[in-house]
């Protein structure tokens, strides 16, 4: 430990934890609560005056990441109770699968998490491929892979930028991170406008395999890019990481509980800044991922500078793993199906339901299909559902809110890393 | 042996259920809070990743024709069957696994909450309530979760009537 990190706030460390096992899986003693919060907490009983006051938070507070709002009981300035109200951003995302056809909705989910097209997009085609019962040539699960990698990191490189406007001026000035944060996510931008014609909702999967091949040039493009986002995460870590306000407002700060968030369902980042060794990429292999190794970093600190860690880390394990499938590529077709020229071509065989699950950059996101036996509708879901860890996450805030500033507050809600487009569907 | 064998263990020793292969046990709404219970406590499948609600409309019963070779058929009510499924986290040399149960609710009629059992049930279970009218008995909070208050219907039900003039397909 150096002279400047010593005299910072106390960050998480890993060495001499002591772990404990909650659900068949290790965790930290320290982090977990001897009780919980109740969310659902009777306002009058504990209040009979009518001392507290009533704050809503959004749902255009800039800080919320799309349109929550929150309403928060306060008694002064330490929040008493706190219920999000969702639906905002409802679209029926749900309902449009039940009357497109299986070929026709990977552009519709495009739109559910915004801020990473491609992990929907692949989730969504996963489940089609169970329920259809096609095969994914080995081509197609490579570049399904790497674009998934470039993908988490450009998502992480959106949420470092918006993290750090939620702590208002705490680095560098205002808006400085979020302004290098977007100049590197417009390289993989481009790098997705040149593999798919498309900057943002790429339309790129389809049942059965890929609609775009890797173009010539564009893994020699790709490496150089992800080497210039590499050596640029080290400033940021330089930037961020030793920033005594950054500690001051992260460490410490949304404390989450492994076990809570293990029932409640939360995944992804969250989880493993909680100590839990969870990642579907590794356990659970689709895709590619059998044919690498991956490392899955995690940290016992459980608050929002773990989380700020967990990211970080996995952002550069995500360009290891994308440089490295990079180089080997194999040759051979991208899609295993005939082009589709009719929406109607690609059919369910069966009425059962079928669930895939990929690890998103925000967790685990599922798909539920069941499939229409009706021979007249075979091409047409009965019934999707996609299980958004966003949703999980949020489910967080009402357990993470009480006793805390309304200032720490945004902070936890920011390091969830909640959107809202795939909180409400 | 894996962790979803186990389940499928438990719900067939213990609960005398029938397994389905491809969507797991039937279970019915009186015993399924025990059922979870079980689950959550003995095999540890603590980690709560879904419940969905899937609306089937009514069959009606066919009478039998002799003459044109059909047989009779009991009708089918109107009903919803409640997927939920949660999955064991890797430990060890076991990887992570899955388990899917579901359960068949008669519409006017109830099933039990299992957010008491899993708190991650809480806004799925509401969500289904919104979109699919399934009413989940003893939950803490059932309100709208996706839809204003005063929405009238539940969107996701079959027999919910879309006015478009355009049809995406057919």
């Amino acid at each position: 430990m150096n002279e400047i990190e010593s005299s910072l706030p106390n960050a998480s460390l890993n060495d001499g934890v002591q772990w404990t096992t909650v659900g068949g899986v290790q965790v930290p003693v320290e982090l977990l609560a001897p009780a919980w919060p109740d969310p659902f907490l009777d306002v009058e009983e504990y209040d009979p005056d009518g001392d507290l006051m009533v704050l809503n938070m959004g749902p255009q507070h800039p800080s919320t990441h799309g349109v929550l709002r929150v309403k928060l009981v306060l008694d002064g300035e330490i929040c008493i109770k706190c219920v999000p109200y969702l639906g905002y951003l409802h679209r029926g995302v749900e309902k449009l699968c039940e009357r497109l056809s299986y070929v026709q909705i990977t552009p519709i989910v495009d739109k559910n998490d915004y801020v990473s097209p491609m992990t929907n997009e692949l989730a969504i085609n996963m489940a089609f491929e169970a329920l259809v019962g096609a095969e994914v040539p080995r081509r197609a699960r490579y570049i399904r892979t790497i674009c998934a990698e470039i993908q988490r990191v450009g998502s992480h490189l959106l949420w470092l930028g918006t993290f750090g406007l939620d702590m208002g001026g705490a680095i560098g000035g205002g808006g400085s991170i979020f302004m290098h944060t977007f100049r590197e996510r417009e390289l993989l931008l481009d790098l997705f406008e040149d593999l798919t014609g498309c900057r943002f909702h790429y339309n790129t999967h389809t049942v059965g395999g890929n609609r775009h091949d890797i173009p010539a040039g564009w893994a020699d493009k790709a490496v150089k890019v992800l080497g210039i986002i590499g050596t640029r995460l080290n400033e940021y870590e330089d930037f961020v990481r030793d920033n005594h306000v950054f500690r001051a407002r992260t460490v410490g700060v949304g404390m989450v509980d492994p076990k809570l968030a293990i029932e409640l369902g939360v995944s992804g980042p969250v989880l493993r800044a909680s100590g839990v060794d969870v990642d579907l990429r590794r356990d659970q292999p689709y895709a590619a991922y059998d044919e690498i190794e991956i490392a899955v970093p995690t940290e016992t600190g459980g608050d929002c500078f773990a989380r700020y860690l967990v990211r970080v880390a996995e952002m550069r394990e995500s360009i290891r793993v994308a440089t490295e499938l990079l180089g080997g590529v194999p040759e051979g077709p991208i899609c295993s199906l005939k082009p589709v020229k009719l929406p109607g071509a690609v059919k369910a065989k069966h009425g059962r339901g079928v669930y895939t699950a990929i690890e998103s950059p925000r967790g685990e996101l599922g798909t539920f299909v069941v499939g229409n036996p009706e021979r007249r509708q075979s091409a047409i879901p009965y019934r999707c559902k996609i299980r958004s860890p966003s949703m999980h996450a949020l489910q967080l805030l009402p357990y993470l809110c009480p006793g805390n500033n309304i200032s720490d507050i945004i902070v936890t809600l920011g390091s969830l890393d909640p959107i809202m487009g795939e909180v409400d569907r | 042996m894996s962790w979803a064998e186990d389940a499928t263990q438990l719900a067939v020793e213990r609960f005398g259920l029938e397994v389905c292969e491809h969507e797991g046990p039937e279970v019915g709404t009186d015993r399924l809070v025990a059922f979870c219970r079980a689950l959550k406590d003995e095999l540890d499948f603590c980690f709560f990743v879904y419940v969905v609600s899937v609306h089937y409309p009514e069959v009606p019963p066919v009478e039998a024709d002799a003459e044109a070779g059909v047989e009779a058929t009991p009708g089918i009510p109107d009903r919803t069957v409640v997927n939920y499924r949660v999955r064991r986290l890797a430990n060890g040399d076991r990887p992570t696994e899955t388990f899917a149960f579901r359960t068949t609710v008669p519409t006017g009629g109830s099933t039990p909450t299992v957010s008491g059992v899993w708190v991650g049930a809480d806004w799925q279970e509401r969500e289904q309530y919104d979109l699919v009218g399934t009413v989940f008995s003893d939950h803490p909070d059932l309100r709208r979760i996706m839809m204003p208050e005063d929405w009238p219907g539940h969107p996701l039900r079959r027999d919910y009537a879309i006015e478009t003039s355009h049809f995406p397909w057919r």
